[in-house]
């Protein structure tokens, strides 16, 4: 299956814009791949024993996995010629094996700053239970 | 019978007043063990579902930006110490793992980073990252315990600033009994909603 890439401009761009709804489902077998893919074998992340036992209830996905996914529902919509400038999010729910999370986003501010081309972007990851991971992008674009 | 776990990796313990003494302390220099590949980006954005061509079409990459780039998600991982070495002793690269604590676990709160380039196979990262700040004792949903804000810096091997990152941990353990609902405050800063 070969997906479609999109490419955005930034003189195509307006405030309040709204970003297409990435879902992805979340298999153990993902968050054992992702533990593999980032090297990060905290045991919160590939042993439901540890993870009770630190108070969740079940393996979770780790902070690079959801800044992965956060970046994708941005490069998704802007296209693959984006530059992420900055990257700020705060984990306020955990991700756990068997959930599916979902990105939706908007764009809050259309702007040049330093003859950079720039958009602000506020994501939100949830799940089935409710939001979790809050964030927001600073994006840089190529013009048309 | 109750499932069995590692321990996951040796944590320093101590008192709120050890981890103080820590603070500012600029750590030194570290080089990370892995060097950027193709391999491993392509793994990551596998469990992403990431099709963005930058990571994986060699003609685009190298059109766009000079060559394949490394997702930006991946940026910790490059320094993740191996789980085994036949000369070295498994050491944690990020000071965060080494402040003195009572707590016998931890989880990431919350993190900003700022991009200033971008890192290209055969890349080398490196790192330097001190402590900035830790909180008195506090109770949350999840346990009792102390905030850790830290702050690292990341070069390419030409010296080059890749990255800046501040990063909010809590490091914490779970009491016996549980914390009373009225001692948790919600919806303000991050760490008051674990």
């Amino acid at each position: 299956m070969t997906r479609t890439i999109a490419y955005k401009f930034w003189d195509e761009i307006t405030e309040g814009e709204t970003l297409p709804r990435v879902e992805m489902p979340v298999p153990f077998e993902r968050v054992i791949l992702d533990a593999a893919a980032t090297q990060d074998y905290f045991p919160g992340h590939h042993n439901p024993a540890y993870a009770q036992h630190q108070g969740q209830k079940n393996i979770y996905l780790n902070t690079m996995a959801i800044e992965g996914f956060i970046d994708r529902v941005a490069t998704d919509w802007a296209g693959p010629h984006t530059f992420i400038r900055k990257r700020t999010m705060n984990m306020r729910a955990s991700i756990y094996a068997g959930d599916t999370m979902v990105g939706e986003g908007k764009v809050e501010k259309h702007y040049e700053q330093d003859g950079r081309k720039l958009v602000d972007l506020s994501i939100l990851i949830s799940t089935q239970s409710g939001p979790c991971v809050p964030a927001q992008l600073t994006l840089e674009l190529p013009c048309k | 019978m109750a499932e069995e776990f590692n321990v996951p990796f040796p944590l320093e313990y101590g008192t709120y007043e050890d981890a103080l003494k820590m603070i500012e302390v600029r750590g030194e220099r570290k080089n990370a063990e892995f060097t950027v590949n193709w391999e491993m980006i392509k793994v990551y954005c596998a469990m992403e579902e990431d099709a963005n061509p930058s990571y994986w079409d060699k003609d685009y990459a190298t059109k766009q930006w000079g060559g394949i780039v490394a997702p930006p998600g991946l940026l910790l991982t490059w320094g993740m110490a191996l789980q085994w070495h036949p000369n070295k002793d498994r050491e944690h690269y990020f000071v965060a793992m080494k402040v003195p604590l009572p707590g016998d676990t931890l989880i990431n709160v919350a993190t900003s980073t700022e991009f200033h380039r971008h890192l290209f196979l055969g890349d080398r990262l490196s790192a330097v990252d001190r402590l900035i700040e830790v909180s008195k004792e506090k109770k949350t949903r999840l346990g009792v315990g102390h905030f850790l804000t830290t702050e690292a810096e990341f070069f390419n091997q030409k010296d080059e600033l890749i990255a800046v990152t501040t990063n909010n941990m809590f490091r914490y353990f779970v009491p016996e009994e549980k914390v009373p609902e009225e001692n948790i405050a919600q919806g303000k800063a991050p760490e008051e909603n674990l």
